[in-house]
């Protein structure tokens, strides 16, 4: 590679990563201003003095700490529900023979093309009749499973020699003990990407409980920064405070996987 | 498999032909076995999907029927009267149209940038897995934080954009204020959020096209921009419409930019088609009419997704 290509490559992908970096050191930035630097009408990128209890003060101002136990359980119970049924599912799918298995398939698969805001509505009805407005249950079993989590699941599991399975099989193994014995150790890998995108993106998640939710004390985190921020607009310190509690756990969780993410993103955009 | 069958015929041929219809009969009870236990494991499946994806659709057509409040108050039947209201509402009109813009808008910048991306890190570049992280992290962030971020930038009177433009002697933008920019500035930011994504998949392509490909061209005497034109990009048209089709589909149905960031203003302008839809069914309740509407979004999705399908069956082969 000439050193001119490698110099345009660099100025073109640091640019990239400046953009990427910049917003969210702003934030950061935002959440240590005093009110004095927030509406002194010059826009300040390094405050003097550090205010650390723009974050105390916001606590006190709005239950963050049920927000976000809310968010833990709420995105953890729907991380947990796909471990027990994508690759339960999946191997189903992928090993066992039965009538009508394709016709179950792909009705399956077609349930990807009903995105979730097409459902709204008579989500929200039913949810109601069922009594499950504010409660933990209507947040976490309308996202039980996904057709995605399934299909990805079914395509880890396919290549699992079948052999391995007729052995088991003829030593009497149950066909739940061949799934829970052999076939779940071997995916394990795949079972961690799918905890990991599950719950990132269930983390993240703020139109379903915007509808489902009316009190304070039931919100995740997203909803309840969503109102603290329309109480509190334009007060950019005490918003971008929030923004950093919301933002923090995403970051951690990228920070350590990261290298196993991006690499389980790229192969499930292949599968 | 293999193993299993000669396993099988080794049996059946040492013990005579008593065995091997016991072995046969012992064979169809086991498929008979295996159909019960396949369904009883998918059971929560078949459940799940119905309550949650079949059943919801028919209801809502159901209710689309209806005028007033179906399902939970008063109302009456009123056939296809909420689809035609739909399709002669200005209103309606101005909202799929700033929908279709935004979507293609964020897509066709989502793959031309990706593309660009994933091309420059696909070289041996120290650092590059880095990089590659850190251009992918937004797209795992909140919309509500990235939201939050872009107003404070944005904002006319504290937001260090205008503070930049202020030192080189410009005059204030209020941009999301702004009825000609306000859209192309949502789009801006949704393509800054999510143009890891298809970065990601690009790259991902990328490295499975065989370095022989290029090789043979460049012996050739193909030029690096003929090597993209005739192998690399004719090799990812399947990837360009994997992603096209992803990122419609979620563009399409997003609400999250109108209703966290605009509101839907200035003057409608980047009311998009899921703001109409949740303001007319959760704000002035009117379901009939609001489930109409969902449902037409459903119909749109639909033919978007067959007709990129079909474009992807057909070029698929190179």
């Amino acid at each position: 590679m000439t050193w001119t290509r490698m110099l345009f490559s660099y100025t073109i992908l640091m640019l990239g990563v400046a953009m990427c970096v910049f917003p969210f050191l702003y934030m950061l930035s935002l959440s240590l201003q005093s009110d004095a630097d927030i509406f002194s009408g010059v826009p300040i990128l390094i405050p003097e003095t550090l205010q650390f209890s723009n974050y105390i003060d916001i606590w006190q101002k709005a239950p963050f700490a049920r927000f976000t136990l809310n968010s833990i359980i709420i995105a953890g119970g729907i991380t947990a529900l796909h471990l027990i049924f994508d690759p339960l599912i999946g191997y189903v799918f992928a090993k066992m023979d039965f009538p009508g298995k394709r016709f179950m398939f792909v009705a399956v698969l077609s349930t990807l093309m009903i995105p979730f805001f097409i459902r709204m509505i008579p989500l929200y009805i039913l949810t109601a009749r069922m009594g499950w407005l504010n409660t933990y249950q209507g947040l976490i079993v309308p996202f039980a499973m996904s057709a995605y989590g399934i299909f990805l699941m079914r395509q880890f599991i396919r290549p699992i020699p079948d052999d391995l399975l007729d052995a088991a099989r003829i030593d009497g193994c149950s066909e739940l003990g061949i799934y829970w014995r052999i076939v779940l150790p071997q995916v394990r890998p795949a079972l961690a990407t799918l905890a990991l995108l599950t719950f990132i993106f269930q983390w993240n998640e703020f139109l379903w409980p915007l509808v489902a939710v009316s009190t304070t004390e039931m919100r995740p985190i997203t909803t309840g920064l969503t109102l603290f921020n329309q109480e509190f607009f334009t007060q950019w310190n005490m918003t971008a405070a929030g923004g950093v509690i919301l933002f923090i756990p995403s970051l951690l969780l990228f920070l350590f996987t990261q290298r196993y993410f991006v690499r389980s993103v790229m192969l499930a955009g292949i599968k | 498999m293999a193993a299993g069958g000669s396993m099988g015929a080794a049996a059946s041929t040492g013990t005579g032909s008593g065995a091997r219809s016991l072995f046969r009969t012992r064979r169809l009870g086991r498929r008979a076995q295996q159909t019960l236990i396949a369904y009883s494991l998918l059971s929560p499946a078949i459940i799940y999907f119905t309550v949650y994806f079949f059943y919801p659709i028919g209801l809502e057509f159901w209710a689309s029927l209806f005028s007033g409040q179906p399902l939970i108050g008063e109302s009456r039947f009123a056939g296809f009267d909420n689809y035609v209201t739909a399709l002669q509402d200005a209103r309606v009109r101005q909202s799929v149209f700033a929908t279709l813009t935004y979507a293609i808008g964020v897509t066709t910048a989502s793959i031309a940038i990706g593309l660009g991306l994933a091309l420059l890190l696909n070289q041996r570049l120290p650092g590059r897995t880095a990089i590659r992280a850190v251009i992918f992290f937004p797209y795992i962030i909140s919309f509500v934080i990235v939201a939050l971020i872009w107003q404070a930038i944005l904002d006319p009177y504290t937001g260090i954009l205008n503070g930049v433009l202020a030192n080189f002697g410009m005059p204030t933008q209020n941009w999301l204020n702004d009825s000609s920019a306000a859209l192309p500035v949502i789009i801006a930011i949704t393509v800054w959020k999510d143009v890891g994504y298809a970065m990601l998949i690009y790259l991902a392509a990328l490295q499975s096209i065989p370095s022989d490909f290029y090789e043979a061209a460049s012996i050739d005497g193909a030029s690096p921009a003929q090597q993209f034109r005739y192998v690399t990009w004719p090799l990812l048209t399947p990837t360009t419409l994997f992603i096209a089709v992803v990122s419609m589909i979620g563009q399409l149905q997003e609400i999250a930019p109108a209703y966290l960031i605009t509101n839907g203003g200035p003057a409608d302008a980047t009311r998009l088609f899921s703001l109409h839809v949740f303001e007319a069914a959760f704000f002035e309740l009117n379901i009939g009419y609001a489930s109409a509407l969902s449902f037409l979004m459903f119909l749109l999705i639909l033919g978007i997704t067959f007709v990129q399908f079909r474009l992807l069956n057909r070029d698929v082969s190179y």
